[in-house]
């Protein structure tokens, strides 16, 4: 069945693949080839990603044998060190090859990191004349992670030994060096873990190669200095990452692979601390660089805060968390499917996806009722800001938070002891012999029928939450219960301040009535509380209880489970994201329009000039050797580039032969953009204006995109990215089933893309059926359908009026491209991924399998990345467009994975739980707070499927939703305009919500958004560079002269005292109004009087007093 | 008991016998500031006069017993000294400064007027020493020729064959070329952006130099000073009151001394004490302060500062300028301490900005809290925290206390460049880096005046080793100077 699907992926890919070369086989691109290469599995992918011929194959036999990814990447290196790979290499190109390539292998041949992460390696020589191994490590290293920084280093050390090269013997100095510098860098990047000074004089002296790197950071050390041995004094924060993410993190892998391997010289692991990664413990972590307008939702683990709920809904798992879409609504619209959140537990960050079977928030109302919004269409107002406003006068609980197992195992977080919900009740139920189907909801009559019958808890509608309240609140409300009134199965109480607070904190719903406090169906609560019908309290002075809990348990003769024993605190991270990728300013076509094209690099007013100098790359006609920058000669040949050394002259292909220097087709040329655009727009039919071009070009040989590409682009509103592609940048969120009616596609369109069944095997005939998801399709948002067929409009254009062949996608609505093919592509990474676009949703989000997330080495966690069209990417691509810079070859299609393999996807996905049920075992161990660990048997997870079809078909999931596009369409921090507005409403917010203290809000708002703006803004104003208004010229600082030195124009300041007071009012006013502390309040002021004195002259105000006096 | 009276009659007071009672239990010191907080239209000093002023003093100190502050503060010891032996002729005069002077507004006419009032003060230095013509003139007509400009430093660069710096002038840039052979190359390494200097070499005619030589506006070797002073002078800096590692047994050593309790006598001529910044570790510096300070109260703080000063015998002239941690603007150059702090102190304190020029016995002292040397050890080889005086040296080097522009040290674009040295001082007084560092150059006195504040974590990390408890003292006859231990 799935071969059946992957046949017919790359049956469209040959097809499209075809189209493409012939194509590019006019001679009209840089190449005459479509650029990217196809890989069919992981080994393919790797030796292609690193260009090492032979790897895929030595990849292959190590698979064969049996050996894991990471003993793989070590045997890969030795076949390097004993040359039976990367023959005839010097010394250091083997280490450099072994290093690569092995890094590949770990990350799965996706990532950029193996060719942008590793600079160079170089020899030492240390004091006693020996020479040692320095590994160059880039800023693109992070996206290899720790476990491959640090096997990196032992990879090195291994093929160092072999070649008899010595260990690096670092001096006192260089050692401190080190310490300084990580210690710098932790100041300006994220560590995900930062060693003790000790630690690092441990890895640092004893690490037998040197951890080298190139200058990622503008900021210097200061303490030590102009080492000889260290070419810099900038802060390299490759050297940071692999010591203190790689080696000193991920210390027990390495041991383990050194003692495998029986490599010595690294005994001195076992001296570095055992400490666990940071983050590790509940802790209100989430709640650091409180941003402003990104509410929080939940303090830590405060009653009030999200209730855990285990489970994966079909658009949950893989790090995203599912919350019913009446709390998006009722949480001013802030939180949207898609939206990031960050979370106390289990990881730190999670999307949020629509799930309707699971409990929504319970408010109070302005009338004073309290109750439970769980369908959002229930309660009409709820989707007007000033009508909830109007409407709720308090968010009691925000209801619950679905998180699956999977992401407690991937985080290896110990399991939180779980609500008591209904699928728990239900195979108790079920143990108990009864049959839980049609019970979800239950009267109170009935839920205590079932428990004294068949001896289960009672059922959690009637289970409250007892063990938020103290004894004391029990006996009070006992006493009003008691003093009440019972009618029928209501019971009717005084209306009373101090009563109410108590339901409210049991999310008791009641009605308030006449001075009256009215809790329907009541008889579970008076039972819990000890009061029989007919009002009278029992058994109170033979209680053994010194909690709530406890006492309900015995007062009522039943069990009562603790309803919600964790609270998730939670606040908004990042919005979510459905975009197209732009560039600033954002071009039609690299082609170059110098200073002439103004300030929006416009070719028609760069024509305007004639004939304008820029640099572009020198190209010459094989057949009649006329030079230019054009791919075809007018003599119809493809042309040839010409490389030569940019200091000798001397022609070569790569490298200078005389210097030694790379050699660049790039020549400043005078080029006729008037004749080239005049013949562009002749050849194509067209009258294009306002074709956005770049101010210059980075490649490495200045190559221009075929100005005509432009002219089409303009025409359909195209715009492109560094390396020639169209693309649309959506956040990730899963998917593992739908329904046909959620991505809006028709059941025979369905089945014709080989959708004929539903999961329980009948035949596909509504679009209400559930359908499995297959792995590499994709659901994305409905922009995105816009946005998709302009492009294809392009394309058929560009195939037509430029290539001379037929049009091939011939969309007139977006939904003519289903069925169609794309490259998903992540940033960081390298390798695009294949997958078929089969619907669109109302979510701002793009939904595929886990998998295909995975594949492209994501979580749902809140990232974002993007897709394009197969055939854009198969036209318009090319590696001559990529910048030269490092981290130009990243977030490009340098290799194109055709077939996903779960066996050779990101791991995390290999925790995918895949369960209908989760058993009640389950539910037990995680009161123990079992280690995730230990119950993995429980549970079908991704893992335990690989190579068996099972992989790809068949999964289940624990709750159903009603529309994976539930809850509002945007998150309002999008949605809201100022800065101003969306805190406004997050404090609002935070007033609102119980378990949101909104003092400490306001002050870490202030503190880590509004203080640091302030402040820097004040600094930059006194430390800024100026601009030409004419010419967008930079000046690190004012010239003497009044005029740009460049082209005569006025200048003016970048910062202003508008962007420096932007803030301070508002924050004055925040910090007044919620009781802020006054050291924070002090701080503002001191800035107020610097803005004062900066802004104000002393003359103005004395003569301002003098008049005034 | 007669003492107290004469002390009266020589500021024109009159005592009652039941006012003297009351004094006569009183210490002398607190005498001296009663006498200078009488209001001068009284003749006759009544016991209600003396209670209602003592009152108020012990009203504050009330107060600051209810604070949670560990740290403890010494009585003044008591001296016999009078006030006529005290006033050791030591005069001190502020010659200018900032304060009440400022006129930014921030816009853009601002910059130009603050870089080019620098352009012009140092160009009129340096034309001194050579000709110069402006950049404009550098047509094709000077092809070959050799020529000199002064400019200011707009950008350095470096090639693999040459260092590249774009000078400019009012009237335009030129692109000055040092090849790595020629001799001016290693000259070129001290080089710093925004600084002015005199460069000859040989014009191209097409906008560039190929440079033969740099110079500087230094100063010219200084005679010893003519004038006679006498008396001596005490410098501080970076008191950081308020810190958790501010030490309070070492300033109480310091107190002592001064007061009278030293042997060799020296501390009977100090007449002036110059406070070059930070005289408390101030709020929100740097992230995280708020868990390394003892007291979080900005006003407290200086409430505490103003009491460490009150030991101090008053008939000691003092000099307070403000420094990056203080309770003023960060923007250089900084007016002095607001008037509320001001009121704190005792009145033999008085305040100037930073930086500013005053007299102490007709000796020009130059102080600056010396910010700029973060960036000179971070752009000029050679140069680290170890020796601040080096530092110092280049400011006497190219005349100006500060030049590089937009690094870390923040300006206000003032009118006026109050970095610039037009005059050569006696003394340059720096603080800043908590490491004592005292030389000579060409005839100045080069002070950095260390620390009262112990390692902080953040310099562990820096590996800034301070070196706290040092005091400065110049003997004003001689500028001869020591270095007085309180560790």
């Amino acid at each position: 069945m799935s071969a059946e699907y992957f046949e017919r992926l790359e049956r469209g890919l040959r097809e499209e693949m075809e189209i493409a070369r012939r194509a590019r086989s006019k001679g009209l691109d840089p190449e005459t080839d479509v650029e990217i290469p196809i890989a069919v599995d992981l080994a393919e992918r790797v030796e292609k990603l690193v260009s090492i011929p032979g790897v895929a194959e030595r990849i292959r036999e190590f698979e064969v044998q049996g050996l894991s990814r990471e003993e793989a990447a070590l045997a890969i290196g030795r076949d390097f060190a004993e040359g039976r790979l990367g023959k005839g290499a010097s010394r250091l190109d083997a280490i450099d090859m072994a290093i690569r390539t092995s890094v590949a292998l770990l990350t799965e041949g996706v990532v950029a990191a193996p060719i942008e992460g590793i600079a160079r390696v170089g020899l030492g020589k240390n004091d006693d004349g020996s020479e040692y191994l320095k590994v160059y490590y880039a800023g693109p290293i992070r996206s290899a992670g720790g476990t491959a920084q640090a096997l990196s280093v032992l990879v090195a050390d291994y093929v160092r030994r072999s070649m008899g090269i010595a260990p690096y013997k670092p001096t006192d100095e260089e050692i401190e060096r080190y310490v300084e510098e990580i210690g710098l860098y932790k100041r300006l990047q994220h560590l995900q873990y930062t060693p003790s000074d000790d630690e690092i004089r441990t890895i640092i002296r004893n690490c037998p190669v040197c951890i080298d790197g190139e200058p990622t950071e503008e900021e210097e050390v200061s303490g030590y200095r102009d080492l000889p041995r260290v070419e810099t004094n900038r802060v390299r924060g490759g050297i940071a990452l692999v010591s203190a993410e790689g080696i000193a993190l991920k210390r027990p892998k390495i041991k383990k692979h050194v003692s495998k391997l029986g490599i010595d010289g690294w005994g001195w692991l076992d001296v570095l601390g055992g400490e666990k990664k940071d983050g590790g413990g509940s802790s209100g972590k989430f709640l650091r660089d409180l941003i402003a307008g990104r509410p929080v939702f939940s303090h830590p683990s405060r009653p009030g805060g999200f209730r855990l709920r285990y489970g994966r809904s079909r658009n949950t798992g893989l790090a995203a968390a599912g919350i019913n879409p009446a709390t998006m609504m009722v949480l001013n619209q802030f939180l949207a499917p898609g939206t990031q959140i960050k979370v106390e537990q289990p990881g730190k960050a999670a999307a949020v996806a629509p799930v309707s079977s699971i409990e929504g928030p319970t408010v109070r109302l302005t009338n004073g009722d309290v109750v439970r919004i769980d369908d959002p269409s229930s309660f009409p107002w709820i989707s007007s800001p000033e009508a909830l406003r109007r409407n709720i006068s308090k968010i009691i609980d925000l209801g619950e938070i679905l998180v699956s197992f999977g992401d407690f195992m991937e985080n290896n977080r110990p399991l939180a002891p779980a609500s008591y919900t209904f699928e728990w009740w239900a195979e108790e139920f079920r143990r108990a012999g009864g049959d839980p189907a049609g019970m979800e909801h239950v009267d109170g009559r009935t839920a205590i029928r079932l428990s004294r019958d068949f001896g289960v808890p009672l059922h959690p509608d009637h289970t409250y939450l007892w063990h938020d309240i103290t004894l004391d609140e029990l006996d009070l409300l006992a006493d009003a219960a008691s003093d009440g009134e019972i009618d029928g199965d209501a019971l009717l109480m005084d209306m009373r301040e101090d009563v109410k607070e108590v339901l409210e904190k049991l999310l008791v719903h009641h009605k308030v009535r006449d001075g009256m406090i009215v809790v329907e169906d009541a008889l579970p609560l008076l039972l819990c509380l000890g009061v029989d019908e007919t009002g009278r309290r029992w058994r109170r002075e033979d209680l053994n209880a010194d909690n709530a809990l406890s006492a309900v348990n015995q007062l009522s003769g039943l069990v009562i489970r603790a309803r919600a024993p964790t609270r998730i605190g939670c606040r908004m991270g990042r919005p979510e994201k459905s975009d197209r990728r732009e560039m600033r300013p954002p071009p039609h076509v690299l082609f170059p329009t110098g200073s002439e094209g103004g300030k929006s690099r416009l070719v028609n007013e760069a024509a305007e000039h004639g004939f304008i100098e820029v640099v572009v790359e020198r190209r010459r006609c094989p057949s009649c050797g006329k030079e230019g920058f054009a791919f075809r000669c007018e003599c119809g040949a493809h042309t040839e580039r010409v490389r030569a050394c940019l200091s000798c002259g001397v022609r070569a292909d790569d490298k200078c032969p005389r210097c030694g220097t790379e050699t660049s087709a790039a020549t400043r040329m005078r080029i006729d953009v008037k004749g080239t655009l005049a013949r562009a727009l002749e050849s194509l039919g067209e009258r294009v204006d306002n074709i956005r071009g770049v101010m210059g070009l980075t490649s490495r040989d200045s190559t221009p995109e075929p100005l005509e590409k432009g002219v089409l682009r303009a025409k359909h509103g195209v715009f492109i990215f560094k390396d020639g592609t169209s693309r649309y940048d959506l956040t990730d969120l899963p998917l593992t089933h739908f329904r046909p009616r959620e991505i809006g596609t028709s059941v025979d369109a369905l089945l014709d893309l080989g959708y004929t069944h539903d999961i329980h095997g009948k035949p596909l005939e509504s679009d209400d059926q559930i359908l499995e998801l297959k792995v590499q399709d994709v659901v994305l948002c409905r922009n995105a359908g816009d946005w998709l067929l302009r492009v294809s409009k392009f394309i058929d254009d560009l195939l037509v009026k430029f290539y001379g062949l037929e049009p091939y996608y011939n969309a007139e609505r977006p939904e003519d491209l289903i069925g169609r093919l794309m490259i998903g592509l992540a940033p960081h990474t390298s390798a695009g991924v294949l997958c078929r676009l089969i619907g669109f949703t109302r979510a701002s989000a793009g939904y595929a399998h886990p998998y295909f997330h995975a594949a492209k080495r994501r979580n749902c966690d809140g990232d974002e990345d993007c897709v394009m069209l197969l055939m854009d990417a198969l036209l318009n691509f090319s590696r001559s467009y990529l910048p030269e810079k490092r981290g130009g070859k990243m977030d490009a299609p340098l290799v194109l994975t055709t077939r996903i393999n779960p066996a050779e996807v990101d791991k995390e996905a290999h925790n995918l739980d895949l369960s209908f049920i989760y058993p009640l075992e389950f539910y037990e161990a995680t009161l123990r707070n079992a280690n995730p660990k230990d119950v993995e048997g429980l549970i079908d997870l991704v893992s335990k499927r690989l190579g068996s079809e099972g992989q790809y078909c068949g999964f289940g999931f624990t709750h159903d939703t009603d529309d994976i596009a539930g809850g509002p369409r945007n998150s309002s921090y999008k949605t809201l305009e100022t800065m101003i507005d969306k805190m406004k409403s997050q404090l609002e917010l935070a007033k609102l919500i119980r378990a949101v203290d909104a003092t400490d809000v306001a002050e870490r708002v202030i503190n880590s958004h509004f203080l640091p703006d302030l402040m820097g803004n004040l600094r930059a104003f006194s430390r800024q560079s100026v601009r030409c208004v004419k010419c967008n010229a930079k000046y690190r600082r004012p010239p003497l002269s009044e005029s740009c030195p460049k082209c005569g124009g006025r200048l003016v300041l970048t910062v202003h005292e508008g962007s420096v007071r932007k803030y301070l009012e508002v924050s004055m006013k925040v910090a007044e109004e919620y009781g802020v502390s006054s050291y924070t309040r002090q701080r503002l002021e001191l800035i107020q009087m610097e803005i004062e004195s900066l802004f104000r002259s002393d003359k103005v105000k004395q003569t301002g007093l003098a008049d005034f006096v | 008991m007669l003492e107290i009276v004469q002390m009266f009659a020589e500021r024109g007071y009159q005592l009652t016998p039941e006012a003297l009672e009351i004094l006569s239990k009183k210490d002398t010191v607190s005498i001296d500031h009663l006498i200078s907080s009488l209001d001068a239209s009284t003749v006759v000093v009544s016991a209600e006069h003396i209670l209602s002023l003592l009152n108020g003093r012990r009203g504050r100190a009330a107060e600051e017993n209810a604070k949670p502050v560990s740290q403890t503060v010494n009585e003044p010891p008591a001296t016999t000294c009078t006030p006529e032996q005290r006033s050791s002729g030591v005069e001190v005069e502020v010659l200018r400064e900032i304060t009440g002077r400022s006129t930014c507004i921030g816009d853009y006419t601002d910059f130009v007027k603050y870089f080019r009032d620098r352009y012009v003060k140092i160009r009129d230095l340096l034309s001194k020493r050579m000709s110069s013509r402006p950049i404009e003139s550098l047509g094709a007509q000077t092809t070959g020729r050799e020529v000199s400009v002064i400019g200011m430093v707009m950008a350095i660069r470096n090639t693999s064959r040459a260092r590249v710096v774009e000078l400019e002038d009012p009237t335009g840039m030129v692109t000055v070329l040092f090849a790595r052979d020629s001799p001016a190359y290693e000259d070129s390494m001290l080089l710093v952006t925004d600084e002015v200097v005199g460069i000859t070499g040989t014009s191209d005619g097409r906008g560039r130099i190929f440079a033969k030589s740099i110079v500087w506006p230094d100063l010219q070797a200084q005679p010893q000073p003519l004038t006679a002073a006498s008396g001596g002078a005490l410098f501080l800096s970076d008191l950081h009151v308020g810190s958790n590692k501010f030490l309070m047994d070492t300033w109480n050593r310091f107190v002592s001394w001064i007061s009278g309790e030293d042997p060799t006598g020296l501390s009977s001529d100090v007449g002036c004490i110059v406070i070059a910044g930070d005289i408390v570790d101030g709020i929100g510096v740097y992230p995280g302060q708020e868990d390394e300070l003892e007291i979080k109260d900005i006003y407290e703080q200086y409430q505490l500062a103003a009491d460490l000063i009150s030991q101090i015998p008053s008939w000691v002239k003092i000099v307070i300028s403000p420094g990056n941690h203080d309770i003023v603007r960060q923007a250089e150059p900084q007016p002095a301490l607001p008037k509320e702090i001001q009121s704190l102190f005792p009145g033999n304190v008085m305040f100037v900005g930073n930086p500013s020029w005053i007299t102490i016995s007709s000796r020009p002292v130059l102080i600056y809290h010396g910010r700029s040397i973060d960036d000179f050890v971070l752009k000029i080889p050679g140069l680290s925290y170890r020796e601040p005086e080096l530092a110092m040296v280049e400011m006497l080097r190219r005349r100006h206390l500060c030049p590089i522009y937009g690094n870390r040290v923040s300006v206000a674009p003032e009118a006026e460049d109050h970095y610039v040295i037009d005059k050569p001082p006696a003394i340059l007084h720096c603080g800043h880096v908590h490491v004592v560092g005292i030389t000579r150059y060409k005839g100045v006195t080069l002070i950095n005046s260390g620390t009262w504040q112990g390692q902080t974590e953040f310099q562990k990390k820096m590996n800034i080793q301070p070196t706290p408890g040092i005091v400065p003292h110049v003997d004003l006859s001689t500028m001869k100077v020591r270095k007085l231990r309180f560790t």
